[in-house]
């Protein structure tokens, strides 16, 4: 590869940065930089020059008005990664410490007390179970003999519920108590040392903080793309991470037609951490991919050919997270690795790991990050290493000795203050000695031959540091492209530059330019005037290297949330989640370049932390007429969505593009559906209702079973019900079996008969007879014993029993009955818009099991509680059922009798409701 | 009230610059300008203390919209410029050099010119190091537009002489354009810098005048000085002077040598080797030998068949006549891990015999000598070439298995 004949003029200094720091909003507009001489050569005609920045380049327009999904959202609903709200401070404090120069304040007593709720067990299991007998959890006063060893807790919560209500009151005094009891506790009530235990927590929010305001891991992007060998059949292979966790590393097939379309199920391998990078390249006709988590890096073999199965071939551990995991472009099977704690390897699938570097100082000078990146170089023995200062190339050979400094943040390539490398990549597929390095306010192109001095220079202008690249390369005709990336922003943009000039075989063009020369030049437009100018220029120059530039302007592409706003109107809660899904940091990127006959478009793919792959293509408008009013300027309007109307250009491409939005939608609310699995009613196993021997049950087959066995059979064969699918139409619950010697064939007798339903009935109001008949027995025995009772603690639970009871006594029978009796059906569906919502499910009926101490513990009852439900029950028994009243007006009617009987008429009502008998 | 209308205000603003940033990322230009024109009222009221403030950005976007409005023209866009230098004294130089560049790509030499000499007169306070550089560079231009008259005269010139006829008023006015475009040329290069373009039209000015000693020393100052970049184009530059001064085969080895040393895969490696080779003497031939091994290293060479050959010249010519087998074993040796790989796969074979029939013969013999007649490389390139008839591949596989042995010796 020749060296440029002459390189575009430019002060060389050495030293810290001049340049004062801070991001310029549009310091990468307005500026050709430097010109060149365009055509050597030529002395009679005047000379042409060409800008560094601001030639003509290639027209790409976005064939869709969004990106649009690829892949269905997998299933299992994605955890959102937290936002700043979770862990930062809110509050009235808040202002006053953030006077301080920090600018956000951690909320750390937050996150501790969500350790200590979330994990009580961790957090005070053993001393908890030590100390259970001494805390007291009641409202009553404690005695002589108890109050010595027991602590009433109750004040206690009391005063730190009132501390919570206070909560950003400027004259917030701590209550004595609570203080006297933290002072008591803190150093040996925690099983964790506090002291250890907030060292580890505060470290934790201050690495989530640090990952929120800039999240390096995923540097190099987790998005893959595999080009077909032979580039004439359309299907490439996407390798992006998936699963809930990004843990499954999925090849999948895509055909590219109209939009990128997925072939069959991907090949899937579940790893055993999260995927953060996905790096691939091609060697000798074969797929490389290197895959990165933080402690693990592996390689797979992807042969060339469609449809062979990829291939792992190798994985490494590492003690550090890794930090950057590239593949050789140069020889099959090798791979660089960088940890974080400044270790460079050279990663050959046959001989192993051969150690370059180990050094955890910053290269040229102090930086406090950790991250490292490196890369390959045009010397396939030659691997570049890097972290936020800059780069050195060292020599595999003998690392130690060889080694030369390729780009440093400072004076040498015009950087600013506080510039530092984001992400370096090799261009080897453009030009074999080319290298990209992005920083957080311009992008570079650098030449190894001419090291330090960037070859390219341009303020790339994006919201957040560009972590992601992707490089197309042109050709002697055409320009290569870059794309960068951002994660949080989800910025995508596209720059195009070239290193060559346009060699002879361009000459076909000329003819091709003229035709539009005479229409720009009428119009007087100075971009087609430059780039008719250019075009001269590099026909004349026939071939030869030419110093980089520059070509057409950058271009913003659609970003994944975008297409937000062109979705159909969502409820508010769905959109909510649905915003939350989309802006989703972008966590990859990858393109392809399609040629197909004259028709040529770019294919952009990318990947967002959630897991969604987007896509998106542009297509290539030949030499450009002086474009008439612009369609994209038009169809902009806000609040327009030319996705889901069928514009005139493509009436096909609107169905797809519309159809693969509402599948995607559809299956995205089908992964995410609310309701957490716990709250959905309680269903039952047969096999627990019934053993194995109550359905042996009795011996030999009546006539009715055949009989219905007969039926059954001829269902089935029809295909119809045995059963109408009724909401209400449930099995019964279990009931004390001990009640009946035969429970279960005398109620499947009945149902086979038919009076299934009067079975029932009978039994319900034996049962409730019955129980009556229990309680009344024994409170006679307890007003027997009478000595004084207590009913104090909280009404809820005792609440919740006598609705319970009611419920059964009352609507009981209504609600087990079934709606209709039990028959055959063969009618179609149920009624449409019947919903699928099931009763609750009967609590066991209170008999002798529930009043049992025993049973009451089971259910998570304390003691002290547990006499008071017992006697409730008891009194409960003797009064006429009643409906049941609703619960606020009982908790002010039910008034409860202290243990010492001495009311105190302040907080209690005084006892009333004579009907209960006392 | 007015602090409250300040941060309004200023919210508006960045919303409008929002707005402009996004279109122009999106080539809208006609809607870009819109919002531009409302972006102009942030100019009365800056209250912004940021580095880059408003007339800046107004000057920046307003000539990014200019460079692809459909409906603009270079007069309007002179008019911008002319408004945008008198809106910030600081940025007066840039301004100018930036409009000079736009004219001088757009085939105005003339205005460009104008307008340069206009700004190297422009005087104001103090200069800071930045306006210092930027005079310089405004300096330099105007002495290359000088030049570029000068060579236009020479050649008037030229033409002339050759009719036998001179006017004097010409060669007058060429000697003013070459004294004019010495003084600014001259000036550049001492400063540290990538000056190429500088360089070479001083070197041809110095030359045309006989002043090889100056030329000389001003190119061993761009390639040597510690201060400058090791540019490539520095050493090549020396290289061609050297080589039209008819130097010794010496001087412009060693000039080859020190280019070797900083870019090992520059495309002049392969006179240095075919230089090299033709030597007499053993340690020269023994560098070149290392010279073209070390380029051929390099991605950019894989399939450079040029280099190919030079190899293939130099090994067949240490095989036949067997002296020197340590040369070809030392550089071997540490390749030999990575070459076979990198040069000599199957794959490799495949394709290039399907895309470049001789460069696949000369890196069949490479590979036949250096890893035996059971390479793979050299195999499937012997069969094919057989296959196909060829008679020089024929002659191949005579040569390789004749001198089989050797790679025993290269790598043992």
């Amino acid at each position: 590869m020749e060296f440029p004949a002459a390189l575009f003029p430019s002060y060389f200094g050495t030293g810290p940065p001049l340049e004062e720091g801070g991001p310029a909003a549009v310091a990468g507009w307005g500026e050709h930089g430097q010109v060149l001489e365009g055509g050597p050569g030529r002395r009679q005609v005047q000379p042409t020059f060409v800008p560094r920045r601001g030639a003509a380049g290639e027209r790409w327009e976005a064939a869709d008005a969004a990106a649009v999904p690829v892949l269905l959202p997998s299933a299992g609903c994605w955890i959102p990664s937290p936002v700043p709200q979770d862990i930062l401070y809110r509050g009235g404090l808040c202002t006053k410490l953030r006077a301080g120069k920090s600018g956000a304040t951690l909320d750390f007593a937050r996150q501790l007390g969500h350790f200590f709720v979330d994990h009580p067990e961790d957090a005070f299991g053993s001393l908890g179970r030590l100390l259970h007998k001494n805390f007291y959890l009641g409202n009553a006063k404690l005695k002589r003999p108890a109050r010595n060893s027991t602590i009433r807790m109750t004040a206690l919560l009391e005063d730190i519920n009132r501390l919570e209500a206070r909560r950003g009151c400027p004259r917030q005094h701590l209550t004595s108590r609570l203080r006297w009891f933290s002072h008591l506790c803190r150093d040996w009530l925690f099983e964790v040392p506090l002291g250890l235990l907030a060292d580890c927590l505060h470290e934790e929010l201050m690495q989530q903080w640090s990952n929120l305001l800039f999240d390096d891991s995923f540097t190099g992007g987790a998005l893959a793309w595999l080009p077909p060998e032979d580039g004439g059949t359309p299907v490439g292979r996407l390798v992006h991470p998936g699963g809930q966790a990004m843990n499954h590393l999925c090849f999948q097939d895509v055909v590219l037609e109209e939009l990128p379309r997925a072939r069959g199920s991907p090949a899937q391998f579940e790893l055993s951490g999260r995927i953060r990078q996905v790096a691939a390249a091609c060697v000798d006709g074969q797929d490389f991919v290197g895959v990165r988590s933080d402690y693990h890096c592996g390689v797979w073999r992807v042969p060339g050919r469609t449809g062979a199965a990829p291939a792992p071939l190798q994985v490494i551990s590492t003690d550090v997270p890794a930090s950057c995991l590239t593949v050789s472009p140069h020889l099959p099977g090798e791979l660089s690795v960088c940890t974080q704690s400044g270790t460079v390897y050279l990663w050959s699938v046959e001989t192993g790991l051969q150690q370059l570097r180990h050094d955890p100082q910053t290269m040229f000078f102090r930086d406090h990050s950790p991250w490292r990146w490196s890369d390959f170089t045009a010397h396939p023995r030659v691997l570049s290493c890097a972290d936020r200062t800059g780069l050195q190339c060292l020599d595999a050979r003998a690392p130690k000795k060889c080694h030369f400094d390729l780009f440093k943040v400072g004076e040498e390539a015009g950087c600013q203050q506080g510039e530092r490398v984001v992400l370096p990549m090799y261009l080897g597929r453009a030009h074999p000695s080319q290298y990209l390095v992005t920083t957080q306010f311009s992008v570079y192109v650098l030449d190894e031959r001419l090291p330090l001095v960037p070859v390219l220079k341009w303020a790339h202008m994006m919201k957040a540091p560009p972590l992601f690249a992707h490089l197309m390369p042109g050709n002697p005709r055409r320009s290569h492209k870059v794309l960068l990336g951002t994660s949080r922003t989800q910025e995508l943009l596209l720059l195009q530059y070239r290193g060559k000039r346009a060699s002879s075989r361009v000459t076909a063009e000329p003819g091709l330019l003229c035709a539009h020369v005479p229409a720009s030049l009428l119009l007087g437009s100075p971009a087609a005037l430059a780039f008719m100018l250019t075009s001269f220029g590099a026909v004349s120059s026939g071939g030869s290297q030419s110093a980089c530039q520059l070509a057409g302007t950058p271009q913003k592409l659609h970003s994944i949330a975008e297409c937000l706003q062109h979705l159909p109107t969502q409820l508010p809660h769905r959109h909510h989640l649905l915003q939350q899904r989309l802006t989703a940091p972008a966590a990859g990127l990858t393109a392809t370049l399609q040629e197909d006959g004259l028709h040529k478009s770019m294919v952009v793919f990318q990947l967002s932390e959630a897991g969604d792959v987007f896509c998106q293509r542009l297509t290539h408008k030949a030499a450009q007429p002086p474009a008439p009013p612009l369609r994209d300027e038009a169809t902009t309007a806000p609040g327009s969505s030319p996705l889901f109307e069928a514009p005139a250009s493509s009436p096909q491409g609107l169905g797809t593009t519309a159809l693969r939005y509402r599948r995607w939608l559809r299956a995205l609310s089908r992964a995410c559906r609310e309701p957490p699995r716990h709250t959905w009613p309680p269903s039952l196993s047969q096999r627990r209702l019934f053993t194995r021997r109550d359905l042996e049950g009795p011996a030999g087959s009546s006539s009715l079973q055949r009989q219905m066995r007969q039926r059954l059979l001829q269902t089935m064969q029809e295909g119809g019900r045995i059963q109408r699918w009724e909401p209400l139409a449930l099995q019964p619950p279990p009931l004390p079996q001990t009640l009946e010697p035969d429970p279960l064939s005398t109620r499947l007798t009945a149902a086979w008969a038919g009076d299934w339903e009067q079975w029932w009935e009978d039994r319900t109001s034996f049962s409730v007879a019955q129980r009556q008949q229990a309680l009344r027995e024994r409170r006679r025995r307890q007003k027997r014993a009478r000595g004084r009772r207590s009913l104090s603690a909280s009404f809820t639970s005792s609440l919740t029993y006598q609705s319970e009871l009611s419920e059964l006594s009352d609507s009981g029978p209504l609600l087990l009955s079934p709606g209709r009796p039990p028959i055959l059906s063969q009618e179609g569906s149920p009624p449409a818009g019947s919903p699928a919502v099931r009763s609750p499910p009967m609590s066991p009926a209170p008999g002798e099991a529930l009043l049992s101490s025993q049973s009451l513990r089971c259910r998570g009852i304390p003691k002290e509680r547990q006499k008071t439900l017992r006697d409730y029950l008891s009194v409960w028994a003797e009064g006429p059922p009643e409906p049941s009243e609703p619960p606020g007006s009982q908790a002010s009617q039910l008034c409860i009798p202290s243990s010492q009987s001495q009311l105190s008429s302040a907080s209690q009502p005084c006892r009333k409701r004579p009907r209960m008998g006392f | 009230s007015s602090h409250e209308h300040k941060l309004n205000f200023k919210k508006s603003k960045e919303a409008c610059l929002n707005y402009i940033q996004d279109a122009l990322l999106q080539k809208q230009w006609k809607r870009a300008a819109e919002f531009l024109t409302c972006y102009v009222e942030s100019l009365e009221k800056d209250y912004s203390r940021e580095r880059v403030g408003p007339s800046e950005m107004i000057w920046r976007i307003g000539t990014e919209i200019l460079w692809h409005h459909s409906q603009s023209s270079m007069k309007e866009f002179s008019c911008f410029m002319e408004q945008m230098k008198t809106l910030g004294v600081k940025r007066y130089l840039k301004v100018c050099l930036e409009h000079v560049f736009h004219l001088l790509c757009n085939g105005q030499i003339d205005e460009a010119y104008q307008n340069l000499s206009l700004a190297e007169s422009w005087r104001f306070g103090e200069q800071t190091a930045i306006q210092d550089k930027e005079m310089k560079l405004i300096q330099a231009y105007r002495g290359l537009l000088d030049y570029y008259s000068w060579s236009k005269q020479k050649n008037i010139l030229l033409e002339h002489g050759e009719d036998g006829f001179s006017d004097l008023a010409v060669e007058q006015e060429m000697h003013g354009y070459f004294r004019k475009a010495a003084v600014n040329l001259k000036e550049i290069i001492k400063i540290p810098g990538v000056w190429d373009i500088f360089v070479k039209c001083y070197v041809d000015l110095l030359e045309f005048y006989g002043d090889h000693n100056e030329a000389r020393q001003v190119l061993n100052e761009y390639a040597y000085n510690s201060k400058f970049p090791a540019n490539p184009n520095a050493h090549v530059y020396l290289y061609q002077f050297l080589k039209r001064q008819g130097e010794s085969k010496n001087s412009l080895i060693s000039a080859l040598k020190i280019l070797h040393d900083i870019v090992p895969s520059h495309e002049l490696m392969i006179d240095f080797n075919t230089m090299l080779q033709k030597s007499k003497k053993r340690k020269k031939r023994r560098l070149g030998l290392e010279v073209i091994f070390a380029a051929l290293d390099y991605a950019g060479w894989k399939e450079n068949a040029k280099a190919w050959s030079c190899l293939v010249r130099q090994v067949k010519q240490i095989v036949s006549s067997e002296k020197h087998l340590d040369w070809i074993k030392q550089e071997w040796n540490p390749r030999k891990e990575w070459w076979p790989a990198f040069h000599f796969s199957r794959y490799l074979a495949k394709r290039n015999w399907q895309e470049n029939k001789s460069l696949s013969y000369e890196k069949a013999l490479v590979a036949g000598i250096l890893l035996g007649k059971d390479c793979k490389y050299f195999k499937y390139v012997s069969r094919q070439g057989c296959k196909a008839q060829l008679k020089r591949f024929r002659m191949l596989k005579k040569f390789v298995n004749r001198h089989d042995p050797v790679h025993l010796r290269i790598s043992g």
